[in-house]
Order: structure tokens, then C-alpha cells, then sequence
């Protein structure tokens, strides 16, 4: 579903590259956790897969499409296959949660019969059944990223990447949003989460990639956040 | 494409960016209502030069007896220098035909044209009329070597040449429409620059929407036409006013110049004129917001 080959990036203006000869795949309906120190190149794996950055060298396949053969024209659908969450939730704040997450369907031009009949179902899906009227300001940190979730999820991705999800939520509330993910990945959907959560890593016993400098230095099925040598 | 969202989009920005979005429009409707007068000047001297230039000959008057010019020494023109002059008349390089007017031919024209004056065409009789060559030129805006040659010719009194007495209202008009097309590219350009603004602040204030959209994978003409669609409305809206100001200008500047120069511009003209500066005035937006957008967001 995701396959880095020897993927380099450098920034511009930086001599240490943010990648430094990467190789990873994810297979379809994975789950895997991308954890190390800030700095290490959890969100340049991120942004390389939605083709918001090109790699200076290396390949990248996402869902069967080589990235570096894929137009600027085609990018938008490479989006529509794949689902973001950040830790900053990215909602808009005149928009109640119905709206937020029919806006991500509205812009990719799908029927108003069709929002109307998913949404709905897909704000039951993260919990938040009977808030559709809400405004974000009138809801939790936790509940929030339902929206973003239920927003991310609303299209049915192959892909949901989720970049320190619970960064801004505190441990109790986190376990609900892991829940949800859990439950977007048991739907097929390949999920990559990058985090500094060692608590929800060990808890998971998911696949853990670990970076550092850019660097995988660890790639663990049924791994924990800490050493594990 | 969901037109009700994309206009509701448009809407919004308009809305958001009122202040701006009048600076727009006011500099818009200028600057194409001075295209449009330009271009109106423009057209109203080349019908102006196409209906003269018909009209528009050299005339040579010849000497008669006690005629006051120097050149005739109080005698008048012989038979055979009458005779000789046509001749070189026709041989002249640039002139396309001759007629000779006589005295009672000059006296008929004299009667029309001052028909208003009675007195005067009473007090005048046939003999006070000149004989002239009446010549008409292949190109009525190269007389000067004609009337040079006609000049110094035996029996020659005057040469007067129509030309010369309206090419200094025709210098005028043109130096109007050159000011006139001068500020409006200057304008053009300011409008442009403010457009380019207005956009890059609708773009600042939808950040936060448009970084949604791109990440849910909207297409780029998704993102970018709300944006491009509100220069083109400001456009077209300032477009409105132009052709406003350019109707006005019709009615109460050019219909009164036919009335002294036997013709004006027609409505066909204007409606030419106000499609022209519409479509200048929309491209001119359309390309501004394009422009800024490829800077401001990135897709």
C-alpha cells in the first residue's frame, strides 16, 4: 500500500537530510506507528506520501501509483485516497460538525443525496452521534478530533495518517480516539500514526517503525514505544 | 461542480474584503471608461477623416481682372494660361481629377452655402466670384506637393486646401485619445496590482479552508475559481459602471460633435467599444487572480 525505496530528502537551505535513505512497506490494513524524537522525520514520511514534498532521490509507491511519475493534475486524487488527522485538528470554527465533514465531501464535488445519507453514518462511527449541531468551540479536545477523524474517514480512504493525533488530548480521552482509529483500521483501512506516545504504543502492540535522524533505526511487528532489545 | 457552493464561496470573499473589493471595482470602471472614450476618440477621427477626406479638395482660385493677390498684378487669367494650367494640373503626380468651376457654377455654391445670409447673397454678383480648379487628390493627406506645384503657376491666385484647415482639430483629437489611452494603461495596471491584493487577502482569510480542501484532495480549479471568481466579478461589475460612463459619454459628447462635424459614432460603435473594454476588463482580472493565486496558494 506504501513502499519507500531508498527515499532521501533533503530541505532546502539544510545540510543533514530529513531522510536519509529510507526503505518501508505497508501493506494493505496495517497499522503501523512511526515514533522517535522531534526532528526525526516522522512528518517528512507524512508529507512524502501525500506528495506535499518530492524525495531528492529514491522511489515512492502509494496505493500502486509511483509518486514521482504522478502529475500535479493527478495529486488531488492521490488525497482522495488518503485521510489526514493532525494534532491540531484543522476544523473550521464557523462550521458546525456536520458541516466540517460534509465540506471535505462538497469539495471533491460529490451529490448533496450522498453527503446527506454518509455523513451522518460516519459521525455515528467516531462517537459523536446527537453533536452533529455543535460547534467546535462548544465540543472537547477529544471530541474535536472525532470530527477531524470522522472528516479524514467520510471519502472511505485506503489511508488515514494520522500525524500526533493525541498530541493536544490528555491520556484518558486519547484511549477513545486510539479506539476509533482501531476501529477505521479494522474497516481495511491502512493506518500510519505518528506519535510520542509511549503509553498508546505499548498498549497497542502494533508495528512500530522507529526514526531517528532520519534514519529507521527499528522496525518491529507487535512492537513497543521504548527499547525492546 | 457544485455551482451553489462555489458561489456561496464567492460571496463570502466578496463580503469579507468589502473595502477592497470597491477599490476594485472603482478602479476598474475608470480605467475602462477611459479605454472606451479613447477608442471612441480613435474611431470618431478615422470617421471623421473617411467622411472629409471625400469631401476634401484643393482648390486653386484664378485671377481675374483687379483681383487683390499679388501674384495676378491686377491682370486677369488668359484663355491659354487657363488652358495651360489644367494641363499641368492633370499631369501633377497625386492628383486624381480636376474640375473647373466657373464663375456662375461658384455663384450657385455661394448662394447654397450662405443661404441663411440673404443680404450678403444679394450683395454679391456673379462677376465677385473666382474661377477655380476644383482638384481632388489619390491621398487626400499628402497635399503638400500639390499645392506647391499649383503655387507660383501664371494666373494662379490662391491656392487653399481644406486639409490644412482641419488637420489641427484631427492633431487635437488624437492627442486626446493618446492621453486618454495613456491613463487608462496606467489605471489598467493599477487595477491589475489591486486585484492581484484583493485576492491575496481573500487567499490569507480562507487558509484555513483552503489547506482542508487541498488536503482532502480538491482539485485546483476547485480551490482556485471562488478566488478568480470574485476578480471576475468585481470585473465585471466595475465593467458595468464603464459602459455607463461610456453611454453617458456618447450622448453628451459625441452626438454633440455630429452636430458640427456631420458625423458621430453609432450605437453599433458603442456596443463594439463597451464589449471590447467588458472583455479586456474581465481578462485582465481573470489573469491578475491567476497570477497571485499561482504565488499565494500553493496546490
Amino acid at each position: 500500500m506504501i513502499h519507500f525505496d531508498n527515499v532521501t530528502k533533503v530541505y532546502a537551505n539544510q545540510n543533514r537530510p530529513a531522510l536519509d535513505h529510507v526503505s518501508v512497506d505497508v501493506d494493505k490494513g496495517e497499522f503501523v506507528f512511526l515514533v522517535g524524537p522531534s526532528g526525526s522525520g516522522k512528518s517528512t514520511f507524512l508529507r512524502l506520501i501525500l506528495k506535499e514534498e518530492r524525495p531528492n532521490s529514491g522511489a515512492i509507491h502509494v496505493a500502486g501509483k509511483d509518486l514521482a511519475r504522478l502529475s500535479n493534475f493527478k495529486v488531488p486524487h492521490l488525497r482522495r485516497r488518503i485521510g489526514c488527522v493532525f494534532q491540531d485538528f484543522r476544523l473550521l470554527p464557523n462550521k458546525n460538525v456536520y458541516e466540517n465533514v460534509a465540506f471535505a465531501l462538497e469539495v471533491i464535488g460529490k451529490p448533496r443525496r450522498f453527503i446527506r445519507k454518509v455523513v451522518p453514518e460516519v459521525v455515528e462511527l467516531v462517537g459523536l452521534e446527537g453533536k452533529a449541531h455543535r460547534m467546535p468551540d462548544e465540543l472537547s479536545g477529544g471530541e474535536q478530533q472525532r470530527v477531524a477523524m470522522a472528516r479524514a474517514f467520510v471519502n472511505r480512504p485506503m489511508i488515514l495518517l494520522a500525524d500526533e493525533p493525541t498530541g493536544n488530548i490528555d491520556p484518558a480521552t486519547s484511549i477513545g480516539i486510539m479506539k476509533v482509529l482501531d476501529r477505521i483500521n479494522r474497516t481495511g483501512t491502512t493506518v500510519v500514526m505518528a506519535t510520542h506516545d509511549a503509553a498508546i504504543v505499548d498498549s497497542m502492540r502494533k508495528r512500530v517503525v522507529e526514526l531517528e535522524d532520519g534514519k529507521i533505526v527499528r522496525d518491529q511487528s507487535r512492537g513497543v514505544y521504548g527499547q525492546a532489545y | 461542480m457544485r455551482a451553489n457552493f462555489i458561489f456561496s464561496e464567492v460571496w463570502i470573499g466578496l463580503r469579507r474584503n468589502l473595502t477592497m473589493t470597491i477599490a476594485v471595482v472603482i478602479t476598474v470602471a475608470v480605467s475602462m471608461a477611459l479605454l472606451g472614450v479613447g477608442l471612441m476618440i480613435n474611431s470618431q477621427v478615422g470617421l471623421m477623416k473617411g467622411y472629409w477626406n471625400d469631401k476634401v479638395e484643393i482648390s486653386v482660385f484664378l485671377c481675374k481682372k483687379g483681383t487683390a493677390m499679388p501674384a495676378c498684378n491686377g491682370k486677369a487669367i488668359t484663355p491659354a494660361q487657363t488652358k495651360a494650367l489644367q494641363e499641368h494640373i492633370q499631369n501633377t503626380p497625386g492628383v486624381k481629377g480636376v474640375i473647373f468651376e466657373d464663375e456662375a457654377a461658384a455663384y450657385e455654391n455661394f448662394k447654397q452655402s450662405f443661404s441663411s445670409n440673404k443680404a450678403l447673397v444679394d450683395a454679391t454678383k456673379v462677376e465677385d466670384l473666382p474661377q477655380s480648379f476644383r482638384i481632388s487628390l489619390k491621398d487626400p493627406d499628402n497635399y503638400q506637393p500639390v499645392i506647391d506645384a499649383m503655387k507660383g503657376q501664371p494666373g494662379v491666385a490662391q491656392v487653399m486646401d481644406q486639409k490644412q484647415l482641419i488637420s489641427p482639430f484631427f492633431n487635437l483629437l488624437n492627442t486626446l485619445a493618446f492621453a486618454a489611452l495613456s491613463v487608462a494603461v496606467v489605471l489598467v495596471l493599477a487595477a491589475a496590482l489591486l486585484i492581484g491584493n484583493t485576492v491575496r487577502l481573500s487567499a490569507f482569510n480562507r487558509r484555513r479552508e483552503t489547506g482542508i480542501m487541498r488536503l482532502v484532495g480538491a482539485s485546483n480549479l476547485y480551490i482556485q475559481l471562488p478566488f478568480v471568481m470574485e476578480g471576475v466579478i468585481a470585473g465585471l461589475v466595475g465593467g458595468v459602471f464603464a459602459a455607463v460612463i461610456l453611454i453617458l459619454a456618447k450622448v453628451f459628447l459625441f452626438d454633440e460633435v455630429v452636430n458640427f462635424f456631420g458625423t458621430g459614432l453609432g450605437w453599433n460603435d458603442l456596443a463594439q467599444t463597451i464589449t471590447l473594454t467588458m472583455i479586456i476588463g474581465v481578462v485582465i482580472c481573470i489573469l491578475a487572480s491567476f497570477v497571485t493565486l499561482r504565488r499565494y496558494l500553493r496546490v
